[in-house]
């Protein structure tokens, strides 16, 4: 039994039968061909699905795909500009050496672009704060920190914009 | 041959990766995002017992749910032999071992019907009595895991056949010598890997029988050899398999071994006739993918009057659970730290591993060096204890030097380790801070060595390189190891930018691939820049000497083109008086920054001919046409040791560390709170400065999950966390402190550039570093791992009496 | 996971018709714990409803009494800044549940309706008497949340109510409450928890409210250790005494995150702290 279900995707609108049972994630993978967001647990605990709804950072493996019925989403794909021009966030990320296998980096760069669009400057605690719910297993965090300190800066010299 | 360390363009600077910026857009292809036309989805159903026989497999509903297009069992396959041993099964037959043996599989159109295939296959067991300790399975009368070999011989022991024993010296003596003598019984848990992309491959045979498998693998080229095997076993004999390795979500050992799920797919793939891809879940990938291997040791060391280290002993007890994968070789890693952490004449180091019904273990950062060195380096404090010297005096007393060889063998060539134990002491102000328990804060250190050039365990230690150049300038790199995050990508990218002289954005590296790559024994060991680089060092001498050698004959008609066309845009130009033709021999080139020069020409523009167009002119020539493509394959100046003695040169050079940490602990509630680490290590020469402090970051990280917070638990073969919610690896808010990282460049005559391997290093010594600060900060010392505030409050009311 | 229904009504009138039209479909609401136990294959429902367009479920009302929606998302109760005012001991809690990808879709009420023995509103709403509103088709009743919890896994509300509103009364500003939560990593389920909530009058402790988390098979007020309390002057013999008691009432276990002894343990240790930092004694060490 499926539904259709009609959202916004990366400022596009977007329309797809879904299986009434499937979650978000399954249905940008697959429906969408979205590849960039990963599912690390299917459970919450690890980030790496991290998408923003409503402009607010969630785990798409926990969200049924029927309630991003009207919604806005934007996944790692919607931050790259044109010309595959990376945002800040990602820049910074490729710039601090805030990625090495990489299958964390998409749930991490959303988590951080989350974050400051909230909090453009950051303390260290903050920074924790909101990535507690992204896990890496290559890093060890610490150049990750860095990576969302030079984001911050990056946006800031953008006009706080995430082109 | 290499440019001198002060002008080096590339390399020890800190470089942006390659590869990040994909994986920064969501553009990496990881296994979980690949495809191949008419795939399937494959699923494995698993056993239900810890040990029984197998009664009767019944899969007929499963084949009739619409959309499966196969269910396998042993019983309707080929028998596919696996692991080292050949003591394991790609399906189980006649019976089950442990909780994640696999008994059946199926393939469907999609991944939700596989797994409501899997739930309507049914197995009848009949259970058996089942043991679950090595102490259990060892018993007298212990029902026996297996009960044949490989060849069919009857088994009478759980007892693996393996020998592992080291003896050096005179025990007896260094026993008598030792004033001071301290003992501990010491043992760390299971570990998950705990990557954040799991396991899986996609399995696709051509009609002929061929194989291609795209495989999250650190090993392409000895899952080649296993895959060929399988294939044989298959009726496929002399068929060719090809291992392609995706971007990987992550490795730290994980791809060292094949795994059942992998022959799985390919009989999968034989039976449907189409690609079959299978991917874990996490929680198959903690329950049923190998974790890191469990050890219990016993550990003895003795010292003089003065601290000098005069005997030690090691003993080491391994559950190795039902089928031998890589845990069952740690034992060859432990030999390094026992026999040569420290100067110490006398050792003896003996090794068991049991059959059980609990899962098997495979490789993980380290490979059994964290594992002893906890217990090393806990009773080397205690040894200083009681002796009446500092724990930084007594390492510096008995610390490794340059020149020496080791009782088992290692030849120590460069080593930094003075270095680093002094830098950790200054950075955490050691003097002022030991031995002050006033406020609950203590500091500790621990050392490592650890292979720096590779690791010997097989017959060929080697890896080639191959590197293409074309008609843009562009060189590709082949090289059969593997980018797991590691960085090997940069710095193959850059170590070959700066010898062969081109700009690191016209160097890249193509995806391992057996079908186009030089053999390569698999990342492990740290060793993935250490060969590629030391290959390439032959390679890219290879093609310069060729492009020079053409630049003699090539390179004046170029060079008049240049004229012809500045003298153009200048009519009034005057060139210096320089004879092109004559300089133009092959020992007066210089190419850097891609572009080629005569070395004692003027500095004028049209006197440089850019590599691309020289290239094209190369190619372009008629008959005399060539293109420029070179390779090289390196072995490591290294010997396979005798691991019954423990004795052999193992590696090329080896690497050294220390880590140290200050840490807070709260009385009441056990908990650590870390203030400060400092990670001093000996890397022989940093080539990318940024992907180098990402090693030593991740495996200090990792260090701490293994210290502090990670174990697999398990109650009578069952896994009872197998999710992040109940095993937890550290967060972003768990490293929140200060660290101090100090690199010691020692520039080893082996080492590419000089750099010796760092992957690993970086999680060995952090457990006994925050064993030994606990210790000096509140007095009482954990020996079993993970240190739990559980345990710390146990042992503080043992302590209060 | 199989294909099935999903309704998204915007009334209670409408989820209770749905419901009674499919008996067998569950309500859900920020489907954070039901998400995670269908893909485990451990809940396998025909149809789900989810609430999170039903009117009368959100929001947050202030006044003599707050009202909490029960579709309000964690998150959104960390952003509500006058209740960050009026009942801070809520958002300390609040702030420990996940990370903020789960305190986005998690909600207050569906925390509650899990009824895990670890849920971390529970005992900040317990120690402010947090009181269930409970609706059925054509009927609401009210109980207090301390009645609420049966089991892990099982509470009062019977098959087709569903929760509208926690309420509580504002608490007056006399009054001092705070949160411990122990767990293994920061982002976590606790270990123990306890929420404590004083009313003083200089060194005397005039009301006394306790509540712990994960060391029974309910979150569960501590009566005894509230009686030890109330209307004695706050001494470090006394809180002595408190460790041992509220260590001693709890029912904890061991399982894979703890041991019931280290449980008992650090429940004592934060009774102790938290009556030193809320009455302003200093901890003797």
């Amino acid at each position: 039994m499926t539904s259709e279900l009609r959202f916004e995707v990366n400022g596009e609108p977007v329309q797809v039968e879904v299986k009434a049972g499937a979650r978000l994630i399954d249905v940008l993978r697959n429906a969408l061909g979205l590849l960039g967001t990963k599912e690390g647990c299917g459970n919450g605990e690890c980030g790496a699905c991290t998408v923003l709804f409503d402009g607010r950072p969630v785990n798409a493996c926990l969200v049924p795909a029927m309630e991003a019925e009207g919604a806005k989403v934007t996944t790692v794909e919607g931050l790259v500009g044109p010309g595959g021009a990376l945002g800040p966030v990602q820049r910074a990320f490729v710039e601090k050496g805030g990625i090495q296998c990489g299958f964390c980096s998409p749930g991490m760069v959303m988590a951080t672009e989350a974050l400051l669009r909230d909090r453009p400057d950051p303390s260290d605690a903050e920074i924790r704060s909101a990535l507690v719910g992204n896990l890496c297993r290559c890093t060890g965090y610490v150049q990750i920190v860095e990576s969302v300190q030079l984001a911050a800066k990056l946006r800031s010299e953008n006009g706080g914009s995430r082109g | 041959m290499e440019a001198a360390v002060a002008e080096r363009r590339h390399i020890g600077k800190e470089v942006p990766r390659p590869d990040a910026a994909d994986k920064a857009a969501g553009r990496a292809a990881y296994v979980q995002d690949l495809a191949r036309p008419g795939m399937l989805y494959g699923k494995v159903k698993f056993s239900e017992h810890a040990h029984a026989r197998i009664k009767h497999i019944d899969t007929s509903r499963a084949k009739r749910l619409p959309g499966v297009r196969a269910v396998i069992t042993a019983y309707d396959t080929p028998e596919v032999r696996i692991g080292f041993l050949r003591d394991n099964f790609a399906l189980k037959r006649d019976k089950v071992r442990s909780l994640r043996d696999e008994v059946a599989a199926v393939a469907a159109i999609d991944p939700d019907i596989a797994r409501e295939a899997i739930d309507l296959i049914t197995v009848e067991y009949e259970p058996l009595p089942s043991v679950f300790s090595p102490e259990e399975a060892l018993a007298e009368g212990a029902p026996l895991i297996h009960e044949v070999d490989a060849r069919g011989k009857r088994v009478t022991t759980n007892r693996l056949p393996l020998e592992y024993h080291h003896t050096s010296g005179d025990l007896a003596a260094g026993e008598r010598a030792a004033k001071y003598i301290a003992e501990g019984e010491f043992s760390t848990p299971l570990i998950q890997q705990s990557c954040m992309g799991t396991a899986g491959c996609i399995a696709e045979l051509d009609v002929a029988g061929n194989l291609t498998m795209w495989a999250k693998t650190q090993i392409p080229f000895l899952a080649q050899k296993d895959f060929v095997r399988a294939l044989e076993a298959m009726g496929l004999g002399d068929r060719n398999a090809r291992v392609i390795v995706p971007t990987l979500g992550g490795g730290f050992g994980t791809g060292l071994d094949t795994h059942a799920y992998e022959y799985i797919s390919i009989l999968l793939a034989h039976r449907t006739g189409r690609p079959v891809k299978m991917l874990y879940t996490r929680e198959e990938e903690f329950a049923c993918l190998s974790p890191r291997q469990s050890a219990e040791s016993r550990i003895v060391q003795g010292c003089d009057a003065e601290g000098r280290l005069t005997f030690r002993r090691a003993y080491v007890m391994q559950d190795n659970g039902a089928y031998a994968s890589w845990g069952a070789t740690y034992p060859t890693v432990m030999l390094l730290p026992v026999t040569s952490i420290y100067r110490v004449p006398n050792i003896q180091f003996d090794a068991d591993l049991a059959y059980t019904n609990n899962t098997y273990a495979q490789a993980m950062r380290g490979y059994g060096n964290p594992e002893v060195a906890f217990g090393i380096e806990s009773t080397l404090d205690e040894l200083a204890e009681q002796a009446g010297i500092d724990p930084f005096e007594i390492r510096m007393k008995n610390r490794n030097e340059p020149g020496e060889t080791t009782p088992m063998g290692l030849r120590i060539t460069t080593c930094g380790l003075g270095e680093c134990l002094e830098e950790t002491a200054k950075h955490l102000d050691w003097k002022n801070k030991r031995g002050h328990a006033k406020r609950r804060r203590g500091v500790g250190m621990a050392s490592l060595i650890h292979v720096g050039g590779s690791g010997r365990i097989y017959r060929s230690d080697g890896g080639g390189v191959i590197l293409k150049l074309d008609d843009f300038g562009n060189v590709n790199v082949s090289y059969g190891g593997v980018e797991m995050g590691q960085g090997l990508h940069s710095a193959l990218c850059l170590g070959v930018a700066e010898a062969l002289g081109v700009k690191p954005d016209k160097v890249f590296i193509n995806q391992t691939d057996t079908g186009t790559c030089p053999w390569d024994v698999g990342t492990h060991a740290s060793r993935g820049a250490f060969i590629a680089l030391n290959a390439a060092t032959r390679a890219y001498e290879k093609v310069r000497k060729r492009l020079f050698a053409l630049a003699a004959e090539l390179f004046p008609a170029e060079v008049e083109a240049n004229l012809k066309k500045h003298r153009r845009k200048n009519p009034d130009y005057q060139p210096p008086d320089y004879d092109v033709r004559a300089h133009s021999r092959a020992d007066n080139f210089e190419l850097a920054d891609s572009v080629l020069t005569l070395k004692d020409a003027p500095d004028e523009p049209w006197l440089k001919v850019d590599l691309a167009r020289f290239l094209r002119a190369v190619h372009f020539r008629g008959q005399q046409g060539q293109m420029i493509t070179e390779e090289a394959f390196y072995e490591p100046k290294s010997e396979l040791p005798d691991w019954a003695k423990g004795v052999g040169n193992m590696s090329a050079t080896y690497a050294f560390g220390v880590q140290g940490c200050e840490v807070e602990v709260d009385e009441h509630t056990g908990e650590v709170r870390i203030l400060k680490m400092v990670c001093a290590h000996d890397v022989g020469q940093i080539l990318n400065r940024q992907t180098l402090l990402g090693q030593v970051y991740g495996g200090l990280a990792q260090g701490i999950g293994f210290a502090l917070y990670e174990q697999v638990q398990t109650r009578e073969g069952r896994i009872l966390n197998p999710s992040f919610t109940d095993y937890k690896i550290p967060t972003i808010a768990e490293l929140d402190f200060p660290i101090h990282v100090h690199f010691v460049e020692t520039e080893d005559d082996q080492g590419p550039f000089g750099a010796k391997g760092v992957g690993e290093p970086g999680m060995v010594p952090t457990a006994p570093a925050l064993a030994n600060a606990i210790y000096d900060a509140v007095g009482v010392r954990i020996r079993d791992l993970p240190i739990t505030p559980e345990k710390i409050v146990a042992a503080l009311g043992e302590k209060r009496g | 996971m199989s294909g099935f229904d999903y309704h998204r009504p915007e009334s209670l009138e409408d989820a209770f018709r749905l419901k009674s039209e499919q008996p067998d479909a569950r309500f859900i609401a920020g489907g954070t714990d039901v998400m995670v136990r269908i893909r485990e294959g451990r809940l396998r429902p025909p149809a789900l409803i989810s609430l999170s367009r039903v009117q009368e479920l959100s929001g947050i009302r202030h006044g003599d009494e707050i009202q909490i929606g029960a579709m309000t998302r964690v998150a959104e109760l960390l952003r509500d800044e006058e209740l960050g005012r009026s009942a801070p001991v809520l958002a300390l809690a609040a702030r420990t549940l996940g990370g903020m990808q789960i305190r986005n879709l998690a909600t207050v009420g569906g925390n509650l309706c899990n009824a895990s023995p670890c849920a971390d509103t529970a005992p900040p709403l317990l120690v402010l008497d947090a009181r269930v509103v409970v609706r059925s088709p054509g009927s609401e009743r009210e109980l207090p949340l301390a009645d609420f919890f049966v089991a892990p896994g099982e509470t009062r509300i019977g098959e087709g109510e569903i929760v509208s509103e926690l309420r509580f009364r504002r608490p007056h500003m006399r009054t001092r409450a705070t949160f411990f939560k122990k767990s293994r990593v920061r982002m976590d389920i606790a270990i123990a928890s306890l929420a404590v909530r004083v009313d003083m009058d200089g060194k005397r402790c005039v009301a006394a409210r306790l509540a712990a988390g994960s060391v029974a098979p309910r979150p569960m007020r501590l009566p005894r250790a509230e009686a030890l309390l109330e209307g004695r002057d706050i001494t470090a013999e006394l809180l002595d005494e408190l460790g041992t008691v509220a260590a001693a009432e709890v029912q904890p276990m061991t399982d894979v995150r703890s041991t019931e002894a280290y449980r008992r343990h650090v429940i004592g240790v934060f009774a102790r702290r938290a009556l030193a930092q809320l009455s302003g004694l200093e901890e003797a060490r």
